[in-house]
């Protein structure tokens, strides 16, 4: 299995990372990894725009101590800004050095403020501040050292120019709750440096210490409208070109590298879900199995997961509407099915323990010399825990086609299904998924994730479901090797892969019909193993025989009517759990 | 007032409780209206120690009784047991508590089946009268007796919460977490902290309570400040005894018990 490199390391800390700004200041942020780009040297400072965090997926060099205390003093860092923090400055006529000054001030000032409240963040921030009072006059140097004296009150250094940030910033006491002096203090200190004749070159410029981000965040720039990035190296603060993302994505507050996904808004608490709706296209390679040759040919079929686009929901809720009954009965198996409370099983012959009344009761009826009753033993019952639930839909073309007797198409059905389903149990069986998935050959098995384990049937789910279309061929195999192995990693003890299909698997690159049939059956045997159990609903009854064999006799169920799919679906579930 | 079965059931001391509203003078008008209460709020808020604060001030015995799914109504009521050949009925808590004049304190009520719980419901109308259909008896409650619950809504409440029958035999008092100076003093008073150590601890606990429903299903309780409080007053340093009382009991999530740790340095 090959998967896109950085997913899984940058969603490992982002849940940590997010977590740590809500407790601290109650603030929803979306964290994800900096991008590097091909070729370049990593990037050097973590960023932040609005309540988007980028970090580094990677230990910057020469920062000391471990990677992941860096990560949350960079956090701690950023959410100051984010709690403490004005409306973005303006640059106006600023030189690029009055800009790092006036930011590196604003850094101190909002920092200040988070330790008020938080007097340990000190600690958490102080292994970075590595500046020492007898480095090189530079403005590297210097500026380094100024953000050291802002910060630690104990630190000694002897240059004039530290020593006159320092005075003004802690004269200026009374207006930390404001950023407004940082620009006051800010141009003065610029212009001493330019007295001084130090240098500065905004293109080496670097922030310190190193857990701080970028200052991109803290400025607005006129000419943000531009497409490429030359435009903020113009208004001199860095290299800033070089630093993905481009300008576009950040004037909406919207990270370039997720601009494809369909639902960025309500992501508040999804860095937390063990698995978030990928980013972009996820390509995930299956071998697929030759009945020919009698193996499987390695790496052949690429499944493909976009994001599901989403609909109309209010057409979805009357599709419901005429459902309200079963989804009351429904509900009630679920909740039957999800109480896991053992039951006692009173008056047995044989059981773990006694049943004292009615050991009772046999003692007195012998005292009493009537016959007594010898059932004397109890015995607790646990109920099994409800299975994990892959719903896996065929969304090929032949779903668009109307059902036999009924006026709607076979999509309109299966949405219908899908999203009975999912509200029946929602917040019963918290693991629930419904995916779906339509081949174009074996590159292109698309596969799509209308609900996902652990998240949610919010609005966002059902206008995902609304969304659904068909399209395209039945490349089935590979879908349940991926459904498997997302099923295989629940923790559940039991799992279902539920796969609504209307027929014979197809697909345009395979013209001999028994080859992908074979394949699914190998799918399914292979999801066996894993301890993933799958059950067809089938919407096609003459496709009894392909179906038999794929799924193995007594694991379908072949719909005579397909209007009744969605109480059948629902059913089955309630039959197969219990 | 009877002695004997109810003695060791008295509380001699005055319990502490920090009254954070008028909970006080509601529990005492309820009492004396004999209306039964339900005290509802999140883990370790203060709700049993409320009990017991009250059972003392009013001069009352308590009998608690922890619920548990496995109790039938003979372990409320009462049971027969065998001695010498011949049976001898012994009354359940909730049976010595009607009969001799006790408060009887069925503590996360939600926790015993529902069905079981059943039996006290013409204990908590005004016939006050509890049923004992094993030995054939109508028990009238004494004057004094007196019911409370506890439970937490919230948590897992699709599966579990009282029957409507239940709950509407109840008046109810709302619990939560105390505000923060409270907090700090209740603290201060358990533990002997410091106000100061007293109020980081505080912070840390306020900082795992945004997290609830993101990713916790509880925040830090008072009574797990209190933990840590007593750690640090055994010479643990601030830090371990606030991983050891605060962050591992709350999850299990290594993420989250980062963010946690990471929160904890930044308060203290």
């Amino acid at each position: 299995m090959t998967r896109i490199a950085g997913e899984d390391s940058k969603r490992e800390f982002s849940a940590g990372a997010s977590s740590f700004v809500r407790a601290l200041w109650g603030l929803d942020v979306r964290v994800q990894a900096l991008p590097v780009r091909a070729g370049e040297a990593a990037p050097r400072r973590p960023r932040f725009v609005a309540s988007n965090l980028w970090l580094p997926a990677a230990p910057l060099t020469g920062v000391p101590g471990r990677f992941s205390d860096y990560l949350f003093a960079a956090c701690a860092h950023i959410s100051a800004h984010l709690r403490f923090g004005a409306p973005r400055f303006s640059i106006q006529s600023l030189k690029p050095v009055q800009i790092a000054i006036i930011s590196l001030l604003e850094d101190a000032r909002v920092e200040r403020l988070a330790m008020a409240q938080y007097p340990g963040l000190a600690r958490l921030w102080a292994p970075y501040y590595e500046a020492r009072a007898d480095g090189a006059k530079t403005s590297l140097s210097l500026m380094a050292r100024l953000a050291r004296a802002l910060h630690d009150d104990t630190y000694t250094d002897g240059d004039a120019w530290v020593t006159k940030g320092r005075q003004l910033f802690l004269e200026a006491r009374s207006e930390w709750h404001e950023p407004d002096f940082c620009r006051r203090i800010g141009n003065a200190l610029g212009n001493d440096l330019g007295q001084m004749r130090v240098q500065f070159n905004a293109k080496d410029y670097i922030v310190q210490p190193a857990y701080r981000d970028d200052n991109i965040g803290l400025w607005h720039f006129e000419q943000e409208q531009t497409e490429d990035g030359t435009a903020l190296e113009s208004e001199g603060v860095r290299r800033v070109e070089v630093e993905a993302p481009a300008p576009k994505p950040r004037e909406r507050g919207e990270p370039e590298i997720s601009s494809k996904r369909d639902d960025s808004a309500g992501e508040r608490a999804s860095a937390l879900r063990p698995k978030p709706a990928a980013a972009t296209e996820t390509v995930t390679q299956y071998p697929e199995w030759d009945y020919v040759i009698r193996s499987e040919r390695p790496a052949f079929c690429s499944v493909k997961e976009r994001p599901a686009p989403a609909g109309d929901t209010a057409h979805l809720a009357t599709l419901l509407a005429h459902y309200a009954p079963a989804r009351k009965r429904l509900q009630r198996s679920a909740l039957r099915l999800a109480d896991r409370r053992p039951k006692q099983i009173r008056r047995l012959l044989a059981g773990d323990r006694l049943d004292l009344p009615a050991a009772v009761a046999t003692v007195v009826a012998r005292a009493n010399a009537t016959l007594p009753d010898p059932r004397v033993y109890r015995r607790i019952r646990f109920q099994l825990e409800p299975p994990a639930l892959l719903l896996l839909l065929d969304l090929s073309a032949s779903l668009n086609a109307v059902a036999a007797g009924s006026n709607t198409t076979r999509l309109e059905l299966a949405r219908t299904a899908s999203a009975l389903f999912a509200t029946s149990l929602s917040g019963v069986a918290s693991d629930l998924a419904i995916h779906g998935f339509s081949s174009n050959g074996r590159h292109e098995l698309g596969y799509v994730r209308f609900k996902d384990f652990d998240q949610p049937y919010d609005e966002h789910a059902q206008a995902r479901l609304a969304g659904m279309h068909a399209s395209l061929s039945t490349r089935l195999g590979g879908a349940l090797r991926h459904a498997g192995q997302a099923l295989a990693a629940r923790p559940a003890a039991r799992k279902l892969l539920l796969v609504v299909t209307d027929g014979e698997p197809s697909d345009i690159d395979v013209h001999d019909p028994k080859y992908l049939l074979f394949d699914a059956k190998q799918a399914t045997l292979g999801n066996r193993r894993q301890g993933v159990n799958s059950f067809c609903v089938g919407l096609d009854v003459t496709a009894e025989e392909s179906v038999k064999r794929i799924f193995g006799a007594g694991h379908y169920s072949l719909l005579e009517r397909l209007e009744s799919l969605p109480q059948r679906l629902a059913q089955m579930y309630v039959r197969l759990s219990a | 007032m009877s002695a004997g079965p109810l003695d060791v059931y008295r509380i001699p001391e005055e319990p502490y409780y920090l009254a954070l509203a008028d909970e006080v003078s509601l529990f005492e008008a309820a009492y004396a209206a004999r209306l039964p209460v339900m005290l509802k709020g999140p883990t370790g808020c203060g709700k049993t120690r409320f009990v017991q604060h009250m059972a003392w001030r009013l001069r009352r015995p308590l009998i608690t009784v922890a619920c548990n799914e496995e109790m039938s109504a003979s372990d409320f009521l009462g049971r027969y047991l065998l001695e010498d050949g011949s049976t001898r009925w012994q009354d359940g808590p909730l049976t010595i508590a009607a009969r001799f004049g006790a408060i009887c304190y069925l503590d996360e009520v939600v926790e015993a089946r529902q069905d079981t719980l059943v039996v006290i419901h013409p204990l908590t109308d005004d016939r006050r009268l509890l049923s004992l259909p094993a030995r054939s008896e109508a028990l009238h409650a004494h004057p004094e007796f007196h019911l409370v619950v506890s439970h937490n809504p919230g948590y897992q409440s699709a599966l579990k919460d009282l029957k409507p029958s239940t709950k509407q035999r109840f008046g109810a008092i709302e619990f939560d977490y105390p505000p923060r100076a409270r907090e700090v003093e209740i603290l201060t008073h358990e533990t002997g902290l410091a106000p100061d150590l007293a109020e980081r601890l505080v912070s840390v606990a306020e900082a795992a309570r945004r997290l609830k429903g993101h990713g916790l299903d509880e925040g830090i309780s008072t009574r797990m400040l209190v933990h840590a409080g007593s750690l640090i007053h055994q010479g643990v340093s601030a830090e371990a005894a606030c991983h050891m009382a605060l962050v591992q009991p709350l999850t299990d999530d290594p993420d989250l018990v980062s963010a946690l740790k990471a929160s904890v340095r930044a308060c203290l």
